[in-house]
């Protein structure tokens, strides 16, 4: 019987033996109950994460659009009026209405995002 | 795949995996056991990913030995050599011979490197062919072939075979 022959029999034959423990399946289940509880919290974030920013993006498109909507309804004669701080803004506001949407919608995205990232899962 | 049908499936793997954690851990019972439950915890997350091409058995443990694989990376090896020999509690229901050969061998496992130890326990120990080895350690069979006969001589010198 050459080297090869004896180391392979003596691994064969002295097999590690492992103790019967019933507690081991037990505990396997008690873990995966936990994966259950982890999965389902993270399964409630991602569905409200995604009611957040369908919710604030409506918000943000009626806003923007009722904006654009009272901006050309009462059109102002820039003409009439003093050239004061507060008229000034009115003046850019109503001479770029027509892209007021876009930084609403901008807003509107980033707050979503935000909101629906700052829960965390905890356990 | 449920929970009812995974534990089914466990129930009948949970002693080779946890030989085979055994033998990888060098006889060290509660490190095995402790991997084997991340390791099972993995494959349940992962269950959605099994898609019955290869046996349960051959994946499940695939998932065990990358958990030894990332628990040797983070333990130190100091460590891991100071509570090897805990096999004790299993000693000690054995006779002093079998103690003594289980002792030797867990000591000379203990001194190969894990590639070595691990084709060596699936092969010796689960009775995995060179094939499954591969599939398992997922490296090609020429290499399966050259980690068993590297630490069948390891082995040989260490146990004075």
């Amino acid at each position: 019987m050459n080297g090869k022959d004896n180391i392979e029999e003596f691994l064969r034959s002295t097999k590690p033996q492992v103790k019967h423990d019933p507690t081991f399946l037990l505990e396997t289940q008690r873990r995966l109950k936990q994966v259950e509880g982890i999965k389902a919290e993270v399964d409630r974030q991602r569905s409200h994460g995604r009611v957040t920013l369908i919710v604030t993006l409506v918000i943000g498109i009626i806003i923007g659009a009722a904006a654009m909507f009272i901006g050309y309804l009462h059109p102002v004669d820039m003409s009439q009026v003093d050239a004061g701080t507060f008229d000034k803004i009115c003046i850019f506001l109503t001479t770029w209405k027509q892209y007021l949407f876009i930084p609403i919608a901008a807003l509107s995205v980033s707050l979503a995002l935000l909101l629906s990232r700052t829960r965390k899962v905890q356990f | 795949m449920t929970q009812e049908r995974f534990i089914d499936l466990v129930r009948t793997e949970q002693e080779p995996l946890r030989r085979f954690l055994l033998g990888l851990c060098s006889g060290n019972a509660s490190m095995a056991d402790d991997l084997a439950q991340d390791a099972l915890v993995r494959a349940y997350v992962a269950s959605g990913s099994f898609l019955g091409l290869s046996k349960f058995s051959t994946w499940l443990f695939r998932i065990a030995y990358n958990c030894f694989i990332d628990h040797c990376r983070k333990a130190t090896l100091d460590t891991v050599s100071s509570e090897s020999f805990e096999a004790q509690s299993v000693l000690s229901e054995d006779s002093t011979d079998d103690a003594f050969r289980y002792q030797q061998l867990y000591q000379a496992l203990d001194r190969i490197p894990e590639k070595e130890r691990a084709a060596i326990v699936l092969h010796y120990f689960e009775d995995h062919d060179i094939k499954e080895i591969s599939s398992i350690m997922q490296i090609p069979s020429g290499t399966v072939k050259y980690l068993l006969s590297t630490g069948r001589n390891h082995l040989k010198e260490y146990l004075s075979i």
